[in-house]
C-alpha cells in the first residue's frame, strides 16, 4: 500500500516537473532575429542565394556595417528623403531585413517603442517613410567571404523625436 | 580559401561565448543550491552559437530551475541586444539588474549608450552603479572604454560638453586607470568642439603615439585648419587618408563608435584645403 502511494507521489511529481519544463520552452525559430518569408508582406522575387538556414548576422564577419560609401551615404539617403512629421511621437524604430548575396535586400519588418522601452506605434506618416527609403537603398555591399558571398540580416535603427531623426543606428 | 578561413575563424569564435565563465561551486559555497543545478545546466552553453535556439531552451531549462538566476537572463538577451530587439532585450536585462544589479548594471547602461543611444538611461545606469559600490566600476562590455568614459561620451550626446571634460580629465587623472583605445582622441575631439586648439593637440599627440588611427589624424588636421597651419592641415589630411586605406580607422564590428570620421569626409576636407591653399 505505502509503496503504491509512493510510485502515485512520484509519477505525479514527475508528470509536474516534465510540465514545467514544457512550459519553459518558448517557440524559438533556427537563430534570434529571423525572418521566414511571408506571402502577405514579401515579394516572391526576392531569394536568399543560400536558403534560410544559411543566412548570417552582418557583424559574424568582423567588418562592421557595410554599404557602398559607408554609413555616411546611407544617412545622406534620409536627409536627403524623410521629410519630418509634427507629431509628438518619439522613441525608437528598427526595420530589420535580410541582404542577399547580390547585395539585394527583403523581407523588411519594423517594431518600435518609446523613450520607455515600451512598445508603440508611431503615426504611419513617420514608418511608411522610413520603410519606403530604406527598401530604396542600394548600397549595401556583398560581404567578401570569398568566392561564395552570403545573404545577412541587417537592420537599422532609427531614434525619433516628434516625428524628426535625430540619429540612426547602428 | 584564406578569407573562408578568416570568416569561419570570426563566426565561431562568437560560439557560447559569454560574458565570464561561471564557477557553479561558488554558489555552492554560498549555500545556494538552486543556483548551483540552474550554473550546471548552463555549462552546456559551450560551444552553441548566441543567436541559435538551442542556446535559448538551455538558459529556459536553468530558469526552470532557478527564476532568478541572472546569468541566464542576461546571456539570453545578447542575441536580442545584437539583432536590434529592444523591446525583448530589455525585459530580458531588467530581470537580470533586478536580481543582481551590481554585475549587471553597469552593462545594461554600456548597452544602451552602444546599441541604442539612450544616454539618459546609460548615465542612469552607471551612476546608480557608481553608488551602489566602494570598488572601480569597469569597463564596456567591450573593453575599450572605462565606464566613466563612457558616461562622460553620454553627456557629451546630450550637450553637456563641460562635463563630459569634466569626467574624462577626472578619470585620465586617475593613475590606476588604463587608457582606453580612443581616450585621448575623445577628449581632444571636446576640446577642438570649445576651440581650445592647443590642447587639442596635445591631447592627439597623447593618442597618436598610443594608439594612432586615420580619425585622429583627421582631428590634428582640423586643429592646424583653425591655427591656419596650411602645411600641417594638409599633410595630416593626407596621413590620415593613407592609414584610412590601410584599414587604420575606428572599428567596431557591432556599431559606429562616437567620433568616427567616414573616408568620404577626409578627401572632401583635403579637397577644401588645396582649394584654400593656393
Amino acid at each position: 500500500m505505502v509503496k503504491t502511494v509512493l510510485l502515485v507521489a512520484l509519477l505525479f511529481l514527475s508528470a509536474c516537473s516534465s510540465e514545467k519544463e514544457a512550459e519553459s520552452q518558448a517557440d524559438y525559430l533556427r537563430w534570434v532575429g529571423d525572418i521566414p518569408y511571408d506571402p502577405d508582406f514579401d515579394k516572391a522575387d526576392f531569394k536568399l542565394c543560400h536558403g534560410d538556414s544559411n543566412a548570417r548576422q552582418y557583424f559574424n564577419f568582423g567588418q562592421g556595417f557595410q554599404y557602398e560609401g559607408e554609413k555616411l551615404a546611407m544617412v545622406q539617403e534620409f536627409k536627403n528623403s524623410y521629410k519630418p512629421v509634427g507629431v509628438d511621437d518619439s522613441g525608437l524604430i528598427r526595420i530589420r531585413f535580410l541582404v542577399n548575396c547580390k547585395g539585394e535586400s527583403g523581407r523588411f519588418r519594423v517594431i518600435a517603442m518609446d523613450n520607455n522601452y515600451n512598445e508603440m506605434v508611431f503615426d504611419k506618416r513617420i514608418t511608411n517613410q522610413l520603410l519606403q527609403i530604406t527598401k530604396q537603398l542600394d548600397g549595401w555591399k556583398i560581404l567578401p567571404t570569398i568566392e561564395e558571398p552570403l545573404d545577412y540580416y541587417q537592420y537599422l535603427i532609427f531614434k525619433i523625436e516628434e516625428g524628426n531623426i535625430l540619429e540612426i543606428l547602428p | 580559401m584564406k578569407i573562408r578561413l578568416i570568416f569561419m575563424l570570426l563566426f565561431f569564435s562568437t560560439l557560447g561565448k559569454m560574458y565570464g565563465q561561471q564557477n557553479c561551486n561558488s554558489y555552492l559555497y554560498k549555500g545556494d543550491s538552486l543556483k548551483y543545478k540552474a550554473c550546471l545546466v548552463s555549462e552546456r552553453l559551450a560551444g552553441l552559437y548566441q543567436f541559435s535556439k538551442e542556446f535559448q531552451e538551455v538558459l529556459d531549462v536553468a530558469l526552470s530551475i532557478d527564476s532568478t538566476y541572472d546569468y541566464a537572463y542576461r546571456a539570453k538577451s545578447v542575441g536580442y541586444l545584437k539583432s536590434g530587439d529592444f523591446l525583448t532585450w530589455k525585459k530580458l536585462i531588467d530581470k537580470a539588474v533586478i536580481y543582481n544589479p551590481i554585475e549587471n548594471l553597469g552593462y545594461r547602461g554600456w548597452c544602451r549608450y552602444q546599441f541604442f543611444g539612450d544616454y539618459k538611461g546609460a548615465i542612469e545606469d552607471i551612476e546608480l552603479l557608481d553608488s551602489l559600490i566602494s570598488y572601480d566600476i569597469g569597463t564596456s562590455a567591450n573593453g575599450d572604454y572605462h565606464l566613466n568614459i563612457a558616461r562622460a561620451l553620454s553627456y557629451k550626446a546630450l550637450g553637456e560638453r563641460s562635463k563630459a571634460i569634466e569626467i574624462i580629465e577626472t578619470q585620465l587623472a586617475d593613475t590606476t586607470h588604463f587608457v582606453g583605445k580612443y581616450d585621448y582622441l575623445h577628449l581632444g575631439v571636446l576640446y577642438l568642439a570649445n576651440e581650445e586648439c592647443e590642447k587639442a593637440l596635445d591631447l592627439f599627440s597623447k593618442q597618436e603615439k598610443e594608439n594612432d588611427f586615420a580619425e585622429n589624424q583627421y582631428y590634428i588636421a582640423v586643429a592646424h585648419r583653425e591655427l591656419k597651419n596650411r602645411s600641417e592641415y594638409i599633410a595630416h589630411l593626407e596621413k590620415a587618408i593613407e592609414l584610412y586605406k590601410q584599414g587604420r580607422i575606428m572599428l567596431d564590428g557591432y556599431t559606429h563608435i562616437a567620433d568616427k570620421i567616414y573616408l568620404s569626409e577626409i578627401e572632401a576636407e583635403l579637397k577644401k584645403a588645396y582649394a584654400t591653399s593656393g
